[in-house]
């Protein structure tokens, strides 16, 4: 509770990803084109999910957690998609690989998440947050969608960055 | 059930779990995803997608006097109808602006199978799969169809197609009979030998005289050959084919031209069907085989340049691995079609034919190095694949490409969306079909037409006749598609 990135940053990335997540399945749509392609990206990423889980749950030393890699990782994930094109041939291929580390990470992060202090109050505030932003959002005429997911990736980015420098500036005074 | 729940609850097992379920995917990521046809919105294309148009309704064929009445209605009513099979016809031959579209692919049952006649009876919404699956327990095997078996017999008759049969001539010569929905509404049975020549005009009409419901078609044994391949230079090939003409032993034939940058039109590989003497009834259909290995090499070529030379020495060596090995006629005429498919936003791939005087050949490809880049990877129209066919002279339909023996050259070719792109596809092409008329030669109609009305009646004289023809069995114009409207109308 003390310092401010722990109260913050995970409230953004998770309000940050359900606010994002219609972009995403409108981007993912797109990419997979039938519906059982679709339904079996969304099932790589469950099952990445469960093991990411599996893993924070499962570490020793729960204080290093490399949440500033975490971020930046699903930072880069939603960079990447912005700067695919659109060239079907391929596409599912790559996708395939994106779902299971966005989902790895993000199984990771919700299970950090739930072990904090603040995440029962995030949890209200996330809902609330969500609510209006999604409303706000209604007015905006969809650019096109992989617009919205890679100003979440640059975001996650900086969070990635800022918890970084939380980690240093925690460090330097034990080196004293 | 305890060690189950134990067991998820490890790390590695779930990571496996990933790993596992990402390599199955990865193998079974559909090929076909395109979206084409008659159930697209409230607009409908057909396979390349370049001709949307609103319909009033599809109706599904189910049986005869329902297809009667429509057509009996349409006369009274002033309504236009258009006929589809399989819509792999190219230029918006199966429907019409506002038009009722009569879908025939239910119409598919199989009639009869006369073993001691060698013919089959069978409904013209069937596929050429449905019949070879039914002639193939009998030992027999169709005369003329495409190197595929995607399509409908309807539709294939419609355009009059061809394959890689050399000895039996034209699709057309293989009816004995069938049975006709003509514009009028009447039900009727027609033969060689009908003095209203409906043959004549249905075979390669494009669906513009009538219903084709039912036909009686020749066929003849499921031999087993075997194959034999060869790399020649260009300039060898119309003596190579001759000599193959002249020589009986080879059943069916096809060659594919290099459309690589390092051997532009240069080099050239065929592939011969020798009979073996020997029948084969016990063996199986194949099935579609190592599509996606295929896929991802045409992928690879696709692109131009040296991944087109890599392309072409893959084809050249895979093409090889292939002699001396036997294989059924029904299996010969059923090659893989979906690792074709293309799917990449903004751009098209569409096939064209250009038919040539079997003495023109060599004349022909030297003066096509003038129209068509040799490299074509930095250029937005791109040729990736010819195949070579024969198509024996055809007397019999109104609108044939075959006026003396001649050789098809099936392009598959790539461009753009852009305004622009499509402008110098279409000028491309036609200055190509203007080299193909100075050599004598024509192409083929399924396909779309990026050709000029002038070029249409330079290729096909007997357009006047054709047309006359319709208004003379068609007086009130029912039956109607967009390829008519465009050139013959
Ligand atoms: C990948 C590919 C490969 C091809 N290879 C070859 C080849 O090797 N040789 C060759 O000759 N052609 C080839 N073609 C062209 C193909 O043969 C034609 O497009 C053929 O018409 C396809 O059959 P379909 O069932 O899709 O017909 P459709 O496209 O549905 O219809 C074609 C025409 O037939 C009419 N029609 C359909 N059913 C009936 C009916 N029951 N009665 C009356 N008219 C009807 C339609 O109105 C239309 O004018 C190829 C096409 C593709 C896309």
């Amino acid at each position: 509770m003390k310092f401010n990135s722990t109260r913050y940053l995970p409230l953004v990335v998770t309000v940050g990803q359900v606010v994002i997540f219609p972009y995403y399945i409108i981007w993912l749509k797109q990419v997979s084109l039938t519906f059982t392609l679709f339904a079996w990206f969304f099932a790589s990423f469950s099952f990445a999910a469960a093991w990411g889980y599996r893993i924070y749950q499962t570490k020793k030393n729960k204080e290093r957690s490399f949440l500033f890699l975490i971020y930046a990782g699903m930072g880069v994930v939603y960079i990447v998609i912005g700067f695919i094109k659109n060239s079907y041939e391929y596409l599912p291929y790559i996708v395939l690989p994106l779902q299971v580390t966005l989902g790895l990470l993000q199984g990771y992060f919700r299970a950090w998440h739930s072990e904090q202090d603040t995440y029962h109050l995030h949890a209200v505030h996330h809902y609330l947050i969500v609510g209006f932003m999604m409303i706000g959002f209604s007015f905006v005429k969809i650019i096109s969608p992989v617009v919205f997911i890679t100003i979440f990736g640059v975001l996650l980015c900086i969070c990635g960055a800022w918890e970084f420098f939380r980690i240093g500036q925690l460090r330097d005074p034990e080196k004293v | 059930m305890q060690s189950l729940s134990k067991l998820v609850k490890t790390p590695w097992f779930l990571g496996c779990l990933v790993l596992i379920f990402v390599a199955v995917v990865m193998w079974n990521i559909p090929i076909e995803k395109r979206k084409y046809g008659l159930s697209q919105g409230s607009l409908v294309t057909d396979y390349t997608g370049l001709l949307p148009e609103h319909i009033e309704r599809v109706v599904t064929a189910e049986n005869r006097n329902d297809l009667q009445r429509i057509v009996k209605q349409a006369n009274e009513n002033g309504k236009k109808i258009s006929v589809a099979g399989l819509q792999h016809s190219q230029g918006g031959h199966t429907y019409y602006k506002n038009g009722v579209v009569l879908d025939m692919r239910t119409f598919n049952r199989i009639l009869d199978i006369d073993e001691q006649e060698k013919t089959i009876h069978v409904e013209a919404g069937a596929t050429w799969e449905d019949v070879q699956e039914a002639i193939q327990p009998h030992g027999l095997a169709l005369k003329v169809t495409q190197s595929q078996s995607i399509f409908t017999i309807g539709g294939s008759l419609s355009v009059n197609a061809h394959g890689r049969d050399i000895r039996f001539g034209s699709m057309a010569e293989t009816v004995k009979e069938m049975t006709l929905l003509t514009p009028e509404g009447k039900i009727k049975n027609v033969n060689r030998d009908d003095p209203d020549e409906w043959m004549k005009y249905v075979f390669g009409g494009y669906g513009l005289f009538g219903v084709i419901l039912e036909v009686t078609l020749e066929l003849t044994d499921n031999d087993l050959y075997t194959i034999h391949t060869e790399k020649l230079k260009t300039n060898e090939y119309e003596s190579y084919f001759n000599r193959v003409l002249k020589q009986p032993d080879t059943a069916m034939h096809y060659a594919r031209v290099s459309v690589a940058p390092s051997s532009f039109l240069d080099e050239m590989v065929v592939i011969n069907y020798d009979h073996t003497g020997n029948k084969n009834h016990k063996s199986v259909l194949k099935k579609e085989e190592g599509v996606r290995i295929s896929k991802m090499a045409l992928d690879a070529g696709r692109k131009g340049g040296t991944l087109e030379n890599l392309f072409w020495a893959t084809q050249k060596r895979y093409i090889a691995s292939l002699d001396g090995k036997e294989i059924t006629r029904n299996n010969a005429m059923r090659s893989e079609s979906t690792f074709m498919e293309y799917t990449k936003p903004g751009r098209v791939e569409v096939l064209q034919e250009f038919f040539v005087p079997v003495e023109s050949y060599d004349e022909y490809l030297t003066d096509l190095k003038d129209i068509i880049p040799a490299d074509d990877k930095s250029h937005d129209f791109k040729v990736h694949n010819i195949t070579v066919r024969y198509a024996a002279k055809d007397n019999f339909t109104t609108l044939n490409y075959a006026k003396e023996d001649m050789l098809g050259l099936v392009v598959l070719i790539q461009h753009g969306l852009k305004e622009e792109d499509i402008t110098n596809a279409e000028s491309l092409i036609q200055s190509w079909t203007n080299l193909t008329l100075e050599h004598g030669g024509t192409y083929y109609l399924p396909y779309y037409r990026y050709q000029t009305k002038e070029q249409f009646k330079s290729s096909y004289p007997n357009w006047q006749d054709f047309q006359e023809e319709k208004l003379r069995k068609d007086p009130n114009q029912v039956f109607q598609n967009m390829f008519y409207e465009y050139y013959v109308k």
